[in-house]
């Protein structure tokens, strides 16, 4: 037993280096690319790229289902961003709230037949409708499919653009946002295939006629704590991760993709759970599998402002959700793991999510309970003990204030100083109970998946109010 | 109570630990000193820059004029970087007499002197942004320089140096680009070289010609993109033997090129770029027809509403709308075509246009057709479905759809 409670806590001991170690090592590459961004970005004018004959086309593709209460402010501010060339498509997954009599209203849609080919796999289009206002603005409403993915993916056979940029309704770009995103691409186009941006945390900011007017930090506690793991997640995650081209997700909620290859995969996967991640990683395998020298970007300026869940029941659902997601694009992917002909994505990125991602719950609770074991029975030192949480608090706290750091040192959107001073407030804070409630969803979720528990439970949303909506 | 240190002695096998713990915290302290004092120091900046910024505005007839004495100024690298960002953002949306007079300007201060000598001296991203701003300058002394760059083994230098040349937007700046590719192939990407020579080409298109003409594959498809959006009616003639080029990519830029040239030479060329064999020929030829406004084109959009390509059909239906002729015999012509991806492609394209109502009623009034025929078209409008039609001369009726308009 003691031999076991030993093994286990020099295990655990070495996990613990080697993921800190690995945060350290992205939040380092993070700060290092973002600062050749920021200097990268000095040489660029958005406006070339919004006068340029050459900007290629981008089709938006902005999937609904019950968004009565955001649709009408996502969507005019889809229509309000910069971009010479857009075709904006929002696809009603068999809403049964009124999203599509919002829409008819706000937009003044009339009814049209098109001609549909169905290159991915959708459910049935009831009808299609085009907008009086705007010639940009097309609506499709089809039955509800289950999944964001088949809406996605009704959206992708109607798009006409050479690339389709993949918007949550509830969310809300920046204006140059798509500017932005394209600049790799048009400095590259061939190689690049995909380009995530930023997500933050809506709420609390202040939107007026679409656009995001004041950016504050949210009230709730809860919701602070997501702003600084969205940060966290972005800032230093995928930044470093993109740096060595294994970007494994680019959120559901703002990417861009060439629209011939999310066609040539097959679109999104309609029954994967977390259609972002599943998304890249088959495109990955695509990619690899033909030998293509491609690079699947992030970019931390493009911003997408989203409402985050503000009670923990909602957190805890998405939280498992997401985890689910994790282990069904890992399983259905695991043919990838190690083999030459994936690189680096088979011995680094795939890896790392099984071990780091995938697993993190499981070891860091199985953790909590051998070493609190190893306490009570003496095999671990009362001292020891008492070091080894201040050195992870400590550590984890280091790491958060990174992500303020990256936050500060180039996109500074929080400008208030009190802002600052919650924010850096809540990387002492965030580390008891909610991480370890956050663990806890985590297991909830790969305890769902394994038990065959697939249903997509609703979060409760406060729509765009949840923002100051004027 | 013992000390930390002598804490720490005790602790004995758990040093390495209490040093990590004091390493984190200094960490963590000195990463919130940096951020509070970045940010006041910023804040601070700001008002500064602002301040400054604002002075100089108000005094910037003086300071262009050189009443105000660019010593004062030029020394300090805050004052001349905000000097200079205002004079290059003026430039942008500057007139002739304006853009010579910043020019003047800038090279009476010495600004371009000092932006040369930078592309010129620095590495890594200082040099990237001395080449972009001496772009921005569209001063013809600098063009040597940001040739340099483009020669420069690091692609974000050759890059840099591209986008500074094709801010310039002169023919010079052209050939420097046109020499280059010509010497070296395609060693960047093909988006920024397009979008330098159409910058730059826009008031002599024709110099890509003679560089068409000579240069390999990849090259020759990035000089044909580029013609294809500054061709001018000039060219109609030089245009006319890319029509038969062996690379599509030609051949479709051709397509484009002709879109903006006399129609009298581009109407044959574009009918046969409508039978091409590569469906994105097809497209641009279809939608340069459409912009020719010519009525010998209408039979060649109706068979066009029959390709294979889904874009090429759609394309089709927009250029028989956008043509403003009689809407019965075009719709005819469609049903008579028995194509029911091609009536679907005019009827999204009528309907999208709000002429729906509008056909309805003309082919409700009309009197030239006989009654049974009319009943059929207003079924086929209603439906949207092919009925079982007799066979007539459809053929027939499609080629002579341009004559009869």
């Amino acid at each position: 037993m003691i031999h076991l409670l030993n093994t286990l806590n020099y295990t655990l001991f070495l996990y613990y280096v080697a993921c800190n170690l690995i945060y350290l090592v992205a939040l380092i590459v993070a700060i290092k690319a973002s600062v050749a961004h920021q200097r990268q970005l000095e040489g660029h004018r958005l406006h070339w790229i919004n006068d340029s004959p050459m900007a290629p086309p981008i089709t938006l593709i902005a999937p609904a289902h019950n968004e009565e209460l955001s649709i009408r402010v996502a969507i005019r501010n889809l229509m309000n961003l910069d971009y010479p060339e857009l075709e904006i498509i929002v696809v009603n997954d068999g809403s049964v709230d009124r999203t599509l009599d919002a829409l008819k209203d706000e937009f003044d849609l009339y009814p049209i037949r098109v001609v549909r080919i169905q290159e991915v796999p959708s459910a049935v289009v009831r009808a299609t409708y085009k907008s009086r206002q705007d010639p940009r603005l097309w609506v499709i409403d089809k039955e509800a499919g289950g999944s964001k993915a088949d809406a996605v993916n009704a959206g992708l056979n109607s798009a006409t653009s050479p690339y389709v940029c993949i918007v949550d309704s509830d969310s809300i770009l920046e204006r140059d946002a798509l500017l932005r995103i394209m600049i790799p691409v048009m400095a590259d186009p061939k190689r690049v295939v995909g380009v995530g941006g930023i997500i933050r945390v809506l709420n609390g900011s202040v939107i007026e006629k679409g656009r995001l007017q004041r950016v504050r930090l949210p009230r709730k506690g809860i919701e602070m704590i997501q702003v600084v793991e969205y940060l966290r997640a972005f800032l230093i995650g995928r930044e470093a991760w993109a740096q060595g081209n294994m970007m494994m997700i680019i959120s559901g909620a703002f990417g861009l993709f060439r629209t011939d290859l999310v066609r040539a995969v097959g679109g999104y996967r309609a029954r994967a759970i977390g259609e972002d991640l599943d998304l890249v990683t088959r495109l990955h395998r695509y990619l690899l599998d033909k030998g293509a020298d491609y690079q699947i970007g992030f970019l931390p300026d493009p911003v997408c402002w989203t409402e985050v869940p503000s009670d923990l029941r909602s957190l805890g659902r998405q939280r498992a959700r997401w985890q689910k997601g994790l282990l069904d694009t890992l399983l259905s992917n695991h043919d990838m793991l190690f083999r030459p002909r994936y690189g680096r994505i088979g011995f680094l990125a795939l890896p790392y999510l099984w071990l780091f991602e995938l697993f993190a719950p499981v070891i860091e609770i199985g953790g909590i309970g051998t070493i609190l074991l190893a306490v009570a029975t003496g095999v671990l030192n009362h001292h020891f003990f008492l070091q080894f949480m201040i050195l992870g608090y400590a550590f984890a706290t280091m790491i958060s204030i990174g992500s303020v750091l990256q936050e500060e040192i180039t996109y500074k959107r929080y400008n208030q100083w009190q802002d600052v001073v919650r924010l850096v407030s809540v990387c002492f804070f965030e580390h008891f109970p909610y991480r370890q409630l956050h663990m806890i969803w985590r297991l909830q979720g790969l305890w769902q998946f394994l038990r065959g528990d697939m249903t997509w439970k609703p979060l409760n949303r406060q729509g765009l109010d949840s923002a100051k909506v004027t | 109570m013992a000390s930390a240190f002598d804490m720490m002695r005790r602790y004995g096998p758990a040093t390495f630990l209490t040093k990590a713990i004091i390493a984190a915290i200094i960490a963590d302290v000195l990463l919130l000193a940096f951020i509070f004092l970045r940010r006041a120091y910023r804040n601070r900046h700001f008002v500064k820059r602002d301040a400054r910024l604002m002075e100089f505005r108000s005094k910037w007839d003086a300071l262009l004029s050189g009443q105000l004495p660019y010593e004062s100024w030029r020394a300090n690298p805050f004052d001349r970087r905000i000097v200079e960002e205002i004079a290059l953002d003026a430039f942008e949306v500057a007139g002739s007499d304006e853009s010579a007079r910043l020019l003047r300007f800038l090279r009476a201060s010495g600004l371009i002197e000092k932006r040369i000598f930078e592309a010129r001296k620095h590495r890594g991203w200082r040099r990237h942004r001395a080449l972009v701003a001496l772009g921005r300058t569209r001063a013809p002394e600098g063009i040597p320089a940001l040739s340099e760059g483009l020669r420069d083994s690091k692609v974000e230098t050759r890059n840099a140096a591209l986008r500074g040349l094709g801010r310039m937007g002169s023919t010079e700046a052209a050939e420097e680009i046109l020499t280059w590719i010509a010497e070296v192939g395609l060693v960047v990407p093909a988006l920024p070289l397009q979008n330098a020579l159409i910058n730059c080409c826009r008031e002599r298109p024709q110099i890509l010609l003679p560089y068409l003409r000579h240069a390999a594959d990849p090259v020759r498809e990035v000089l044909g993109r580029a013609l294809g959006e500054v061709a001018s009616p000039l060219l109609g003639l030089d245009l006319l033997e890319l029509v038969d080029d062996r690379q599509p990519e030609i051949r479709a830029a051709a397509a484009r090129a002709l879109a903006n040239t006399q129609p009298g030479h581009a109407l044959e060329a574009l009918i046969e770029l409508t039978r091409d064999v590569v469906w994105y020929v097809r497209l641009r030829a279809v939608v340069a027809l459409g912009k020719l406004h010519r009525p010998e084109a209408l039979p060649h959009f109706v068979k066009a509403l029959t390709d294979s390509n889904r874009l090429v059909r759609m394309r089709a239906a927009e250029a028989l709308i956008d043509q403003g002729a009689d809407m019965i015999p075009i719709f005819r012509s469609v049903v008579a075509t028995k194509d029911r991806y091609g009536l679907h492609g005019y009827l999204a394209a009528l309907e999208n246009a709000g002429l729906r109502a509008s056909l309805e009623a003309k082919l409700k009034e009309t009197n030239t057709l006989p009654k049974d025929e009319v009943e059929l078209l207003l079924q086929v409008l209603h439906s949207a479905s092919l009925p079982d039609m007799p066979e007539g001369p459809t053929s027939v009726e499609v080629a002579a759809l341009g004559s009869h308009l």
